[in-house]
């Protein structure tokens, strides 16, 4: 198992947000504030986590005829058992990400890695991507949410610093109200992407042109 | 012979796992479900006590309404408060109102709603702003409008239909107390 090798795919090379382009429907609807991002980061983590840990425990149990039915019974139970502790626990946070808390059952990150990776790998194996898709995912989530508050309310930390209403960094009533807005997020989903492929370009090249001196 | 044991082999295992994800989701719903419970009670209290302050022993009574937005009301000594549920731009907003003897708003609290975020969702935000949007009802009596429709009641920018929403509701509020007499 190379930990290092798995930990730069989930958030660089094989980033499951900005190069594999799933799971768009949560990232554009849910990234307006930094607590909405964090909270909607972690709980895919653990789901992710947990269903990739169980699916790969069964890999050998489950015929390959019914394993899509049996996927999405084991992840619809565990994105059930999320919703309802955040409903119990952190009800601020249940109600700020509503409906997308159980619609995380068809984000596609989650039956993709276990359709690619917990039906063929050991159940360790399985966690530890789990783990560093969920990383992944959290970071590209805590990203746009950045960008978009910014440039949509102009405060940064919204629902989690300074009392819940953010540190202001623009003064009111000045930023652009269309970042919070749908289109907002396609924009920024765009550019971020972009952006990202242009690093990756970059650094691409610099380690080969390093390679050949 | 071979066909069936395959079939049930498939039958089997796909059963097997509905029944353990549904025993854990059962023995999980029986530690969240009181709490959710306990919590929801509390915020509808919250917010009575905050359209009411002076309210106590708060009891339901009958009443009629034309609107079908109101889903409750209750009664003390120091006026109504009113549960009422109108459509707003993304689903159902939740709210409760607060009215005294004189028939004039006491106050306004939102329960639950699901308005877009930045935009409808300042109306039930704790901010200044969202603070400043619903004591504006507080005093006012008869039937409200909004101020685009040349009403006395200031939209949220950008957010006329959620404006429009809550004020039905007060004016739904309103209505039901007055019928109450």
């Amino acid at each position: 198992m190379k930990i290092g090798k798995m930990f730069k795919e989930g958030l660089l090379t094989k980033n499951p947000v900005l190069v594999q382009l799933l799971g768009m429907c949560s990232i554009l609807a849910i990234t307006t504030s930094l607590f909405n991002g964090i909270g909607m980061g972690i709980s895919v983590t653990i789901i992710l986590i947990c269903s990739n840990v169980l699916i790969s425990a069964l890999r050998k149990v489950i015929p390959s005829q019914i394993r899509i039915a049996a996927y999405i019974v084991i992840i619809a139970g565990f994105v059930t058992i999320v919703d309802l502790a955040l409903q119990a626990f952190l009800p601020e946070l249940s109600e700020s990400l509503g409906v997308f808390i159980p619609l995380i059952v068809v984000n596609c990150i989650i039956l993709g890695r276990a359709e690619a990776f917990a039906s063929k790998n050991t159940v360790a194996a399985s966690a530890m991507d789990g783990l560093f898709q969920g990383i992944g995912y959290t970071v590209a989530l805590v990203i746009m949410c950045v960008i978009r508050e910014f440039l949509g309310a102009g405060t940064f930390g919204g629902g989690i610093l300074n009392g819940g209403e953010g540190i202001r960094i623009l003064p009111e009533g000045t930023p652009a109200m269309m970042m919070i807005m749908p289109v907002g997020g396609f924009l920024t989903l765009g550019f971020v992407v972009a952006g990202f492929q242009w690093l990756m370009k970059r650094m691409e090249k610099k380690k080969k042109e390093a390679e050949k001196k | 012979m071979k066909n069936v044991l395959y079939i049930l082999r498939i039958v089997g295992t796909l059963f097997l796992i509905t029944a353990l994800v549904a025993a854990g989701l059962a023995g999980v719903n029986a530690i969240t479900q009181p709490r959710i419970a306990e919590y929801k009670a509390e915020k509808m209290e919250k917010a009575m006590k905050e359209v009411l302050p002076e309210g106590e022993n708060l009891n339901a009574v009958a009443f009629t309404d034309e609107t079908g937005m109101v889903n409750a009301v209750y009664a003390c000594d120091a006026g109504f408060v009113v549960e009422v549920a109108p459509a707003g731009f993304g689903g159902t907003i939740s709210m409760m109102v607060g009215i005294d003897m004189e028939g004039a708003v006491k106050g306004v609290s939102i329960v639950s709603q699901t308005e877009t975020a930045g935009l409808g969702a300042v109306a039930a935000a704790t901010t200044s702003s969202g603070q400043a949007f619903r004591d504006q009802f507080v005093g006012l009596s008869g039937t409200l409008a909004v101020d685009k429709d040349g009403g006395e009641v200031d939209s949220i920018t950008g957010a006329t239909i959620t404006t429009r929403a809550i004020t039905y509701g007060v004016n739904a509020a309103l209505a039901c107390v007055r019928n109450l007499g």
